[in-house]
C-alpha cells in the first residue's frame, strides 16, 4: 500500500495541462461538473476542477484570483461591476397542487398567509390544507422563501420533503395538498398524467416559455462569473459552457435552457 | 438482572435497525458496475469507482500520518508523565478541547493551512492531512490513558527488577498497548471515513478519477452528501453509497477486531 502511495506521488503529469478552476454554488456545480467532464473528452490537455461552497465564495473566488470561474446561482449585484456575469440557465419554481382542486391563481400574499399558518382551508371546499416543504439546503426551498421574505422558522409546514420527485408523490395522494417543485418536473410530471396542476403566480402561468421571457416572477438566473480578461483556454472553455449545445443536461437537472 | 439485560438488547435496536434499513434501501441498487467505472451524469448513473478510490487513498494517507504520529506522541507523554507531571497534565488537557473541536473547524483549519497557505489544492492529500489531524487527538488520548494504566500497574515490578523505564516503555508498554493501538486506529478510521464537513472545504468535490494526490477526489461521504442534497433525482445512488460505506466500515472493524482478539490472545491477555 506504501508503495502505491509513493507511486501515486511521483504520478505527476509530466506534460503541459492547462486546469481550470470553478468554485461556487452548489446548485450550479452538478451541470457544471457534466460540461466539464464532456469538455474533457473533446480536449486532452485541459483537466477541470469543480469545487462548490456557495454562490458568494464564488463571486469572492473570483475576485480575488483563486479561480478562473465563479459559479452563482443569482444575477448580480450592484456592487458586482468589476465582474461579468454569464447567463448559464435558468431556474423557476412552479406552485403546484392536486389536480381535483379548482384554484386557478395564487397571489404572493395568498402564499405567504398559507405557509405561515394564517390561512388554514381552502376556501372552495373549506377542508384544511396540507403544506408541503422541502428541508433545509435544498435550493428551490431557498428560492422560495426569499421571494416570500421569509425565514425557514416562520413556516408552518405539515410535511417536510427532500427533492421534486417525493412532493409530486406526496402531493398526488393530499386534494388538499399545496407544494412547490422546479418547474421542469411540475411539467414533465403534468405530461405524463400525473394527477398535479401548476396553479398561476400572479395570474401568470408558471412555464419554462415565461421563464426564458423573464415574466415569471419565482424565477433566478443560473450565472458563471469571470474577470474582464480571461485567458484564452478559460474563454475557450465558458463558450462551450454557454453554447447550446447542453439542453439535454439542464432540463436534466430540472434547469431551464436560455434559448 | 433480566431487566437490565433487556434493556441492553433494547439499545441494539435503533443500532441494527438504522443498519438493515440503509442496507435494504442501498443494496438493491448494486451492480457490478458500480465497482468498475465512475459516476456520470450527476452521480445518478454509472458506478462509484472513483470515489471509493479517493476514499480509501484519503483513509490511507490519514492512517499512515497519524498512527505512527499517535503512538510516538502517546508513548513519550506516558515517558514524560513520570518527570513532567504538571506539563503533561496540561498537554492532556489541551488534547481533549482539541478532540471536541468540531470536524468543520479542522475543515476550515485544513482549507487555510494546506489548499491556500502551502498551496496543496483541493486535493487527496490536503483531505487526508487534515483528517489526520482531525483524528489524532482522540487517538493520541485513547492510546495515553491505556498506556498509562500498563504503566500503572507494571511501574513497581519493573522496578523491583531492576529495569530500565525506557526499556519497560518500549519492550513492555508498547507491545502491551497493541490491542489499545488498534482500537485507537478503529476509532480514528470510522471518524475519518464518515467525515463530510472536513473533506468538502479540503479533498473537495470532484467525482473524476484522481491521477495523483495532488488531484481532487470525492469521498464517498461527501458523494452522499452531494446527491441526497444537490442533485435531483439522486437519492437512489445516495442510498447504494451509504450501504456501501457501511458495509466496508463495517467489514474492516470487523477483520481488525478479530485479528485483535487472536493478538490478544498470543499475547495471553485474554
Amino acid at each position: 500500500m506504501r508503495l502505491l502511495i509513493v507511486l501515486y506521488l511521483f504520478t505527476f503529469n509530466v506534460f503541459a495541462i492547462d486546469k481550470i478552476h470553478l468554485t461556487g454554488s452548489s446548485t450550479v456545480a452538478p451541470l457544471m461538473t457534466e460540461i466539464a467532464k464532456a469538455y474533457e473528452l473533446k480536449n486532452d490537455n485541459i483537466r477541470i476542477d469543480v469545487q462548490t461552497g456557495g454562490s458568494t465564495k464564488g463571486v469572492v473566488d473570483t475576485r480575488k484570483g483563486r479561480n478562473e470561474i465563479g459559479m452563482a446561482s443569482r444575477a448580480a449585484k450592484s456592487s458586482e461591476n468589476d465582474l461579468i456575469f454569464h447567463t448559464l440557465a435558468l431556474d423557476g419554481i412552479a406552485i403546484i397542487v392536486h389536480k381535483d382542486n379548482p384554484t386557478q391563481n395564487i397571489t404572493k400574499s395568498e402564499l405567504i398567509t398559507i405557509y405561515t399558518g394564517k390561512q388554514k382551508q381552502w376556501p372552495h371546499n373549506s377542508k384544511d390544507i396540507s403544506i408541503i416543504h422541502k428541508a433545509e439546503g435544498r435550493s428551490t426551498q431557498e428560492l422560495f422563501l426569499a421571494y416570500l421574505g421569509l425565514k425557514n422558522s416562520q413556516i408552518k409546514a405539515d410535511i417536510v420533503i427532500g427533492d421534486n420527485e417525493q412532493a409530486i408523490k406526496t402531493l398526488m395522494n393530499l386534494p388538499n395538498g399545496v407544494g412547490y417543485v422546479s418547474i421542469g418536473t411540475a411539467e414533465y410530471h403534468e405530461s405524463i398524467g400525473t394527477p398535479i396542476k401548476r396553479i398561476q403566480l400572479e395570474k401568470i402561468t408558471a412555464s419554462t416559455k415565461n421563464v426564458k421571457n423573464a415574466s415569471y416572477p419565482l424565477s433566478r438566473k443560473l450565472s458563471l462569473v469571470t474577470k474582464k480578461d480571461i485567458p484564452d483556454h478559460v474563454k475557450h472553455f465558458l463558450d462551450y459552457s454557454l453554447s447550446n449545445e447542453h439542453e439535454e443536461l439542464i432540463k436534466g437537472l430540472y434547469f431551464v435552457p436560455l434559448k | 438482572m433480566r431487566i437490565s439485560s433487556s434493556i441492553l438488547y433494547l439499545g441494539l435496536i435503533p443500532g441494527l435497525w438504522l443498519i438493515t434499513c440503509t442496507l435494504i434501501l442501498g443494496l438493491p441498487q448494486l451492480r457490478l458496475e458500480t465497482f468498475l467505472i465512475s459516476p456520470s451524469d450527476a452521480g445518478r448513473a454509472g458506478g462509484l469507482l472513483s470515489i471509493i478510490i479517493s476514499t480509501l487513498l484519503i483513509l490511507t494517507i490519514t492512517l499512515v500520518i497519524s498512527v505512527p504520529l499517535a503512538s510516538a506522541t502517546a508513548l513519550a507523554m506516558t515517558y514524560f508523565r513520570r518527570y513532567f507531571l504538571k506539563l503533561s497534565r496540561l498537554l492532556s488537557l489541551s488534547l481533549d478541547v482539541l478532540s471536541a473541536i468540531p470536524s468543520v473547524i479542522f475543515g476550515l483549519f485544513g482549507n487555510v493551512l494546506f489548499v491556500e497557505k502551502l498551496n496543496l489544492g483541493h486535493s487527496i492529500l490536503s483531505g487526508g492531512l487534515t483528517l489526520a489531524f482531525m483524528i489524532l487527538p482522540t487517538m493520541v488520548r485513547t492510546l495515553e490513558s491505556s498506556y498509562h494504566e500498563i504503566e500503572k500497574g507494571y511501574a513497581k515490578t519493573t522496578e523491583a527488577l531492576g529495569i530500565n523505564f525506557s526499556t519497560f516503555i518500549y519492550q513492555i508498554v508498547f507491545p502491551l498497548g497493541l490491542p489499545a493501538l488498534i482500537f485507537a486506529t478503529i476509532l480514528g478510521m470510522t471518524r475519518a471515513m464518515a467525515e463530510t464537513a472536513a473533506l468538502l472545504f479540503t479533498s473537495g468535490y470532484s467525482d473524476r478519477m484522481p491521477e495523483s494526490v495532488l488531484d481532487s477526489g470525492r469521498s464517498m461521504s461527501v458523494h452522499i452528501y452531494e446527491l441526497a442534497m444537490n442533485v435531483p433525482g439522486g437519492d437512489k445512488n445516495a442510498y447504494l453509497t451509504a450501504a456501501l460505506l457501511v458495509f466496508i466500515l463495517l467489514t474492516i472493524n470487523s477483520a481488525i477486531t478479530y485479528f485483535g482478539y487472536h493478538l490478544n490472545k498470543r499475547l495471553g491477555i485474554l
